[in-house]
């Protein structure tokens, strides 16, 4: 007989394999709670309440201006370089509250890293950008950097490629290269969060795919929020979609249901491109 | 042909395709022995195995569910291109397919059911066993075809469906006039006639499921091309 028959037939497996996340039963690694945020008289935030699920991917989708970039800038401070901002509400980082006095902003960004849109290698060797971030805190041992740049270079599939030549110079390589390098310096200092914000729109196919792909083998390390304008590249790499609004969070929920059978009609008309 | 399932760059969409075409041979595995059984459980007058055929229906409802799904979630979120949509496109349709093919295994189940009761049919059951070898090869056949994307599999398939037409209208003729000279025959007789129907209905849902695998390596479409005129549509290309 065929060999098609020698399949066994676990239907019920294939149902689970299908059903929709629940956030309820994911583990919180981020948690934000009515928060407001104001570019002076602009509300730009308006009371967001969600969590970042740890070791899984959110995406954050919406219209220019909808305030995802800023939501994203939240968790790890970096508006506080915007002098105009001011903030009220709470975002918690497992049980501690990023926006208390006293916190170390410095530490806190180790432990939630950043990757931008336009890859920014430092004009230095390979080797040393990925090392940098360990330098700063103070590890010079050869023995150890040499182990950390190997395993970051490693998880973020750039380590065959630039084996040979790690001591060239980071600015020879190609974007989609560079963007990984800077992946690669992030996670070097293991951080907890990796926020990524349009890493792969200044890239072209081949090496968007590569990051997507590179996205989801990260998450079996950390948790990723990703802030991206291609709605389909939400679709391909993420767990949980969140579709913003103005300032508001319309719908967040289980990617394949956001993407297949949204519950508000402003997503619907989003994802489709009836609106923009 | 190059391997449907594999290199792409993201392996979760190389997961994703192959967990489809598997649970499509699944499925056709399912099916398969639905159709084998429900004509077995005719010839050999066995209520139980009929009601076993009607039960796996849902079984088969199921899958075609399952895999309806998973269909619409890789076509929402990976926008496949060329061959990656015709494989998408073709599952879908080749599910259809099968899961009439087991709407008409299980209708055989209930005429078994009915011809229990009512006593059995004096003539048929010879065809009825000839044309039930010819579908399930041809059952087997596509699915084979399709687990190796083998389109000379396809063809002969779909040529082997013209040999159950030409047996079920011989098979007809000569039940009908079995039936005009013994009039009290009709009502079991009849029932026999849905039989041959169902099969033949199966063996046609099996050379379209060809058709399908056809479109999806090749590209092209031939779903209105006359059997014996496929090779050269496919050739052409």
């Amino acid at each position: 007989m065929s060999d098609v028959k020698t399949h066994s037939i676990d239907i019920s497996a294939m149902q689970r394999s299908q059903q929709a996340l629940r956030i309820e039963d994911e583990k919180v690694c981020l948690s934000v709670n009515d928060l407001h945020l104001f570019y002076g008289e602009k509300e730009a935030l308006k009371g967001i309440d969600m969590i970042i699920p740890e070791k899984k991917v959110t995406a954050f989708i919406g219209p220019s201006g909808c305030g995802k970039s800023t939501l994203l800038r939240c968790f790890n401070r970096m508006n506080d370089l915007v002098d105009s901002c001011r903030i009220t509400g709470e975002i918690n980082l497992h049980s501690d509250n990023i926006y208390a006095k006293g916190t170390d902003v410095a530490e806190l960004r180790r432990r939630v890293g950043m990757v931008f849109q336009k890859p920014n290698p430092f004009p230095k060797s390979i080797y040393e950008n990925v090392a940098y971030g360990l330098r700063i805190q103070g590890i010079n041992k050869k023995r150890v950097l040499d182990e950390t740049v190997e395993w970051a270079l490693r998880s973020a599939a750039l380590w065959d490629e630039v084996k040979d030549r790690l001591h060239e110079s980071a600015l020879g390589m190609s974007g989609g290269q560079q963007q990984r390098l800077v992946i690669a310096r992030t996670v070097a200092v293991k951080p907890e969060v990796l926020l990524l914000d349009e890493p792969a729109s200044a890239l072209d196919p081949i090496s968007t795919l590569k990051i997507e792909e590179l996205i989801h083998e990260l998450k079996k390390d950390f948790t990723i929020a990703i802030v991206t304008h291609n709605m389909q590249q939400a679709a391909r790499v993420s767990d949980y979609t969140a579709f913003m609004y103005i300032g508001d969070l319309v719908e967040f929920g289980d990617t394949n249901t956001l993407f297949t059978n949204p519950s508000k009609q402003q997503t619907e008309d989003y994802i489709t491109g009836r609106y923009g | 042909m190059q391997e449907l399932t594999t290199d792409h760059i993201s392996q979760q969409f190389n997961n994703e395709l192959e967990a489809l075409r598997q649970h499509f041979l699944t499925m056709g595995g399912v099916v398969e022995t639905q159709v084998q059984d429900a004509v077995q459980a005719l010839l050999d007058s066995n209520g139980s195995l009929a009601e076993d055929v009607k039960e796996k229906d849902a079984t088969v409802n199921q899958l075609d569910g399952i895999i309806d799904e998973e269909c619409t979630r890789i076509l929402a979120k990976r926008q496949p291109a060329a061959s990656d949509l015709r494989m998408i496109l073709s599952i879908s349709k080749a599910v259809s397919e099968l899961e009439r093919m087991g709407d008409e295994a299980k209708k055989i189940a209930n005429l078994t059911l009915s011809l229990i009761d009512e006593g059995e049919s004096p003539r048929g059951y010879v065809e009825i066993s000839r044309i039930g070898q010819m579908v399930s090869r041809m059952i087997h056949d596509s699915l084979d075809a399709y687990a190796r994307l083998d389109i000379e599999a396809a063809i002969k398939v779909a040529k082997q469906d013209r040999k159950v037409d030409q047996e079920y209208n011989t098979a007809l003729r000569s039940l009908v006039t079995y039936m005009m000279e013994d009039p009290r025959s009709i009502s079991r007789v009849i029932n026999v006639i849905w039989v041959l129907r169902s099969l033949e209905r199966i063996g046609d849902h099996a050379r379209h499921v060809c058709q399908h695998l056809i479109f999806m390596v090749k590209g092209v479409d031939v779903r209105h091309v006359a059997a014996h005129d496929i090779a050269s549509e496919v050739e052409d290309k």
